[in-house]
């Protein structure tokens, strides 16, 4: 019966090549929704690698063209401590997490090379953010006698650039085209790894990571710094506001902004998720489009062929083999739509597209073409249904 | 595809089908028969009471005028319908309250038909659309099934037009493949519904010479439904019906 339902199809195929078609383009489309959700659910639920909660971002300017001595931001640094109600504040870069900056940089060792970004913290940042240290320790005052930079890395830069070899101890550099010796400064030596994480947005992988030691007596004037204050759990407004008091208390000049970590997480995962509920939407009306076209063509076709359907009960079909005939065709051209859809969707894994790994993709894979399937055995069941309930004798009359 | 007979075929020992004996055997019998349509406004009887029995090896024709019920009887003999009263019986045994798989399992082994406008699958080969009556026998081959059309297609002179499609034959050659349809099953009877309304004399002959030579050679039984007075009067019977009453 298999060969019948193939050369059937074959013999009709220009009719059935839409169908083809339809069910193509949905499992394409179907694949790429389903990549992107698989990628973007299994990124959400993977650990941020830090904790944000009751962390705030405190930026604390010295005006356009004023500059900041790094003495008077630590005696401001030094008071926001004292607050009742802060845990430990923690100097960094203006790229904290879940806010639009990025800062990276292209790092390598003994030829490999990896696209890292780049953190500036002091040696309390890891308290306020609570790095899971995997290996080594965080910066410390015995780090000031280094003659390297000291830095942290994330596990997922420690096995592009160091693979299974030991990687505490280590010096890397900036990933340099020529041959041209590094200084002292531009060399990196690991202290220490801690797990991957994912500073971007909620949904978003994680990406390696450096974190570059802030030297404490460092003399450099600032326009503007970025500190990290963990505060003890429930705190508020009130605490913003002493908080911006005691930075005016040191020096009228300067402004101040504080913003709640977990906030920010909000806002980024509500700006983030805008486009691919977008494209959830765009997809499931595609489907629905397709479901129900599938299912007018279906109708359509077995209206055209009562008189086939008549002419197979009067030669021995019951109306339940009449049934899963149509089912069975329907199920054929779905497949012969899902084979090609396949061969495209392969490609991806196996060229490595968007440097995601093939897991998402075959997973993709696998959801889509049990989707496809799904949507065609629904929109054929109803039709077949109406297809076994013809009369044989009326069929046969009306011709 | 699952096994069509809840039932077993009728496996008694039949008669040779031209032989004497054959032709008192009744191989279909149709006992005080009435068929009506109803609607919500209007009631139409089709069939009243009518009474008749096919023996082994007849060839029968059923006459009468438009909308006297000669298809309606033949869709009936053919079990694709139901009666609204009376017994219909194959070989002896009352098919009434057989399920849809029986009577289903039953046409395919017992009858075949011959349609006015043949009723070819267009999208099939010549040889595909005469193994489709087999394509409902699971315990044939794929083989089986070939070279039982092939030799069912050469019986009707059509062994070269196996890969042609009905679209690329004349009338009379259609109507040659759906006989050769008919016969691929060795069915007891073959029920012919006006089987060369569709056809000019030339080709109206020589369909009813072949359905004759089925007939008289092979000893098929055949029931056929006409308009034509002459090519009924060729036949050994001829049964006439008038507003879904027997008359002769």
């Amino acid at each position: 019966m298999l060969r019948h339902l193939f050369t059937l199809i074959w013999n009709r195929k220009r009719a059935n090549m839409l169908l083809i078609s339809e069910v193509f383009f949905s499992f394409v489309v179907l694949f790429g929704v389903g990549a992107v959700l698989i990628t973007i659910g299994k990124n959400y639920l993977a650990p941020h690698g830090f904790d944000y909660t009751d962390v705030w971002r405190l930026q604390v300017r010295a005006g356009q063209g004023q500059q900041m001595p790094r003495a008077q931001l630590d005696d401001v640094l030094r008071q926001v401590k004292a607050l009742p109600g802060v845990r430990t504040v923690a100097l960094t870069s203006g790229n904290m997490p879940f806010i639009f900056s990025t800062n990276n940089s292209t790092f390598g060792y003994e030829g490999n090379t990896a696209l890292a970004n780049v953190y500036d913290a002091d040696d309390r940042y890891t308290d306020v953010m609570r790095l899971h240290l995997r290996e080594g320790r965080w910066f410390e005052a015995a780090d000031d006698a280094s003659n390297h930079r000291p830095v942290v890395i994330s596990q997922d830069l420690r096995e592009t650039l160091f693979g299974k070899g030991p990687a505490l101890g280590k010096i890397f550099t900036w990933s340099h085209h020529g041959p041209e010796a590094t200084k002292p400064e531009d060399e990196f030596l690991v202290t220490g790894v801690v797990d991957n994480v994912r500073t971007a947005n909620d949904f978003a992988a994680a990406e390696p990571g450096v974190w570059k030691r802030l030297l404490p007596h460092d003399t450099t004037s600032w326009e503007t710094a970025n500190v990290l204050v963990r505060v003890a759990p429930g705190q508020g407004g009130e605490l913003q506001e002493k908080i911006a008091r005691t930075v005016a208390g040191v020096t009228r000049q300067w402004t101040t902004e504080v913003r709640v970590m977990n906030d920010d997480r909000l806002s980024k995962r509500r700006y983030t998720l805008v486009p691919v509920v977008g494209l959830s939407i765009m997809g499931l009306f595609l489907i629905v489009n397709v479901a129900l076209g599938l299912f007018g063509v279906l109708w359509y076709n077995i209206s055209q062929r009562r008189a086939e359907i008549g002419l197979r009960r009067a030669m021995g079909a019951t109306g339940a083999s009449i049934s899963r005939q149509f089912l069975g065709e329907m199920l054929v051209v779905t497949t012969l739509g899902v084979l090609g859809g396949l061969l495209l969707a392969v490609q991806f894994p196996l060229l490595g597209a968007f440097d995601l790994p093939a897991q998402p993709y075959m997973l993709a894979i696998a959801a889509a073409t049990v989707a496809v399937y799904v949507i065609t055995a629904l929109c054929a069941w109803q039709p077949s249904r109406l297809a076994a309930g013809i009369h044989p004798a009326v069929a046969l009359r009306e011709e | 595809m699952e096994n069509l007979l809840a039932t077993p075929p009728d496996t008694r020992p039949q008669p040779p089908l031209n032989s004497p004996a054959a032709a008192e055997t009744p191989v279909l019998q149709l006992t005080n028969i009435e068929k009506v349509y109803q609607t919500n406004t209007i009631e139409t009887v089709a069939l009243n009471r009518v009474n008749l029995t096919i023996n082994r090896g007849e060839f029968v024709s059923i006459m009468g005028p438009s909308g006297c019920g000669k298809s309606t009887l033949l869709s009936l003999m053919g079990l694709l319908d139901e009666p609204t009263g009376g017994t219909i019986a194959i070989d002896g045994r009352a098919v009434t309250s057989y399920s849809d798989r029986e009577l289903a399992g039953l046409r395919n082994l017992k009858i075949g038909f011959v349609f006015q406008s043949y009723h070819l699958i267009n999208d099939l080969s010549v040889l595909d659309n005469v193994e489709l009556p087999l394509l409902y026998r699971p315990s044939l081959s794929g083989k089986e099934r070939r070279q039982r059309a092939l030799a069912a297609l050469d019986k009707v002179g059509l062994s070269a037009r196996t890969r042609h499609f009905p679209g690329q034959l004349s009338g009379g050659q259609r109507q040659r493949v759906a006989i050769a349809r008919a016969l691929v099953g060795s069915p007891e009877i073959i029920l012919a519904d006006e089987p060369t309304g569709n056809l000019d004399s030339v080709m109206g002959e020589e369909i009813m010479d072949l359905l004759l030579g089925l007939n008289r050679q092979d000893g098929v039984t055949i029931v056929m439904v006409t308009h034509d007075e002459q090519q009924a009067l060729k036949t050994k019977r001829l049964v006439r019906l008038f507003d879904g009453s027997q008359v002769g």
